[in-house]
């Protein structure tokens, strides 16, 4: 018996998924009391696709909409905003702010390995974009557009674009070093590439639809349209510029993120 | 703070051994060794020289001014940041090695100045996640009495007051149990009471086995707490030792202060006397005869010398004069702030 154990503490130590789901859990809790990213992030998808659907609802298929409905052209690009912002977004303005209030420095003071706390988030904004999607797919069947079949290739897409989105979030926190400056470059970069990728309306620019295919957003707009709206599996061909992307993103976020408020 | 502490030596006693570097023979009495460290942020010499040392079960208190070089050490000690040079071993291991680091921070625990909480989690819940986190940690509730939260446990943090989230960041450091804590400006923004508790548990960790290594810029909170003081200046040490003793500082002049009625001219005094302020100065090395002369020219002349101390020079006036002089332009502070 140690003397750990008989001072009433017993050593022990957690699995990694243990380390993992206790990560999950708390971030959960910080972002569902978080008035700010539980209606920005969560709600605003919902109540856009809600909007969405009350316009165009009755708007059936049609060549302006690639030979979709509006809703179906709209739920799976409204799918991919919210992933956006549940993880590109969030990720990009929380670690920002925990990095400049110390918040970061503290976690690497303790024991808690670096991959635990970033495996925990991704598993965190993941969790937060399925709810979300089933949201949006459950008010696009209230508006006609059919369940979708392919549930593997929604999930695989779902995860892996997820997994870039978070990777380019936590990028874009490492090389800004000023959390008051988050928020706004964020959507700076974010803004003009959602319009121009499709999410609001759809493109039928070929050079612009060419330049923004090997961007981050559309080839992940057309990746859920797939599976989502057109009853088809995965799209290996825009995944790929998707899981580039994350790469990129990654490469990024291990290079340049720092726990310190301070530069070295 | 009235909860009983459980030892963090007996724990800490029960770690299996770690291997000792090689080459070094390390010395188990030490929880903190530091040989000419060195590092610079391109041409600024932020640590030049330092040198010290910390025995387990001590509290010992970086003192200096800003750009001394006291966050950059302390920042090495806890494994932020590289050295250029020079020897530091924490805890048997060296905080520069990346092989080393999970297991020193499995027993150090660190408070620092910034208030780093989530403002929407409650005050158990964020030291229950962090408690997570750890091996071997105090039970919640423990630390929770510990630092002065009793009552306050369900509240979010961001409803909290600046010295309660203060508090919070105490238990933090506190939940790992560790063998060594970095407490970095503790109490700033408390008051009084809260400042006397802080102390009080403080005091309660070091006798429980818990080494320490404060850093602060209030001289009373030095002169309370500390068994020793490393004063840096310009990036090197210029005076280390008890607070009482520190420079040379029981050996110092005393210094008589009081002030004559309109009328006396200081010239008059029996001994060699200065003005400051309207009031009389005199520093001695002598001040029992002094003092004797004085009072005894005042009664035969009638005299009143209104408002009369004798002090040694504080901690504060022994920091200022040896810091004075070499002060210079050190590491950027934070930047942003």
């Amino acid at each position: 018996m140690t003397a750990a154990a008989v001072a009433g503490r017993p050593l022990r130590r957690r699995s990694n998924l243990g380390l993992v789901i206790h990560q999950v859990r708390y971030e959960q809790l910080s972002f569902w009391r978080n008035p700010q990213s539980a209606i920005f992030t969560f709600v605003f998808p919902v109540v856009f696709v809600t909007i969405m659907g009350a316009l165009f609802g009755s708007v059936g298929r049609s060549s302006y909409f690639g030979g979709l409905s509006a809703l179906q052209y709209y739920v799976p690009t409204i799918a991919a905003l919210c992933v956006l912002g549940s993880c590109y977004g969030q990720l990009a303005v929380a670690l920002a702010a925990r990095r400049q209030n110390g918040i970061l420095k503290r976690i690497r003071a303790t024991p808690l390995p670096a991959w635990a706390y970033f495996v925990g988030l991704l598993a965190h904004c993941i969790l937060v974009s399925i709810a979300d999607i089933a949201l949006i797919v459950g008010v696009g069947r209230l508006y006609g557009v059919p369940f979708p079949s392919h549930w593997p290739a929604i999930v695989l897409t779902l995860v892996l674009g997820a997994a870039a989105f978070c990777a380019l979030g936590v990028a874009v926190a490492s090389v800004i070093s000023n959390a008051e400056a988050a928020p706004a470059v964020a959507q700076l970069v974010l803004f003009p590439l959602l319009f121009l990728s499709g999410t609001y309306l759809p493109i039928h620019s070929r050079v612009l639809n060419q330049v923004t295919g090997w961007l981050p957003i559309r080839p992940f707009n057309e990746a859920l349209t797939g599976p989502l709206s057109r009853h088809t599996g995965a799209d290996w061909r825009h995944l790929a510029v998707l899981a580039a992307w994350g790469v990129i993103g990654a490469i990024v976020a291990v290079r340049r993120f720092r726990w310190d408020p301070r530069p070295e | 703070m009235h909860t009983e502490l459980t030892s963090g030596a007996a724990s800490a006693g029960a770690r299996p051994a770690q291997p000792a570097m090689a080459g070094r023979e390390p010395n188990p009495r030490a929880a903190i060794t530091v040989a000419g460290l060195r590092k610079s942020y391109g041409s600024v010499h932020a640590v030049r020289d330092v040198s010290f040392s910390v025995r387990r079960g001590e509290i010992v208190a970086l003192l200096g001014p800003n750009g001394a070089g006291k966050t950059t050490t302390v920042e090495i000690l806890e494994g932020f940041r590289a050295r250029d040079g020079g020897a530091v071993e924490v805890l048997g291991l060296d905080p520069g090695d990346r092989s080393a680091a999970r297991g020193l921070r499995e027993r150090t625990g660190l408070v620092l100045q910034d208030i780093a909480v989530e403002p929407y989690l409650t005050v158990r819940e964020t030291i229950a996640r962090q408690a997570g986190y750890y091996q071997a940690p105090r039970s919640v509730p423990e630390v929770i009495g510990l630092v002065g939260l009793t009552g306050l446990e369900r509240r979010k943090v961001r409803s909290l007051s600046g010295g309660q989230k203060r508090r919070l960041d105490l238990a933090l450091g506190l939940i790992g149990s560790p063998e060594l804590l970095y407490l970095d400006e503790p109490t700033t923004g408390f008051d009084p009471a809260a400042r006397r508790d802080a102390w009080n548990l403080v005091r309660q960790l070091r006798a429980a086995g818990t080494t320490i290594l404060l850093t602060t810029h209030d001289m009373a909170e030095a002169q309370a707490l500390a068994d020793r003081v490393v004063l840096l200046n310009a990036g090197a040490v210029v005076a280390e030792g008890p607070p009482a003793g520190l420079g040379g500082r029981d050996a110092e002049r005393a210094r008589i202060t009081f002030r004559l009625p309109p009328g006396v001219p200081p010239a008059d005094l029996p001994v060699p006397a200065g003005v400051h302020d309207g009031a009389v100065v005199i520093d001695t090395a002598r001040p029992t005869e002094d003092l004797h002369r004085l009072t005894g020219w005042a009664i035969r002349r009638g005299v009143t010398l209104s408002g009369l101390t004798v002090d040694r020079p504080s901690l504060e006036d022994v920091y200022l004069r040896l810091t004075r002089d070499r002060a210079q332009p050190g590491a950027p502070e934070r930047s942003i702030r």
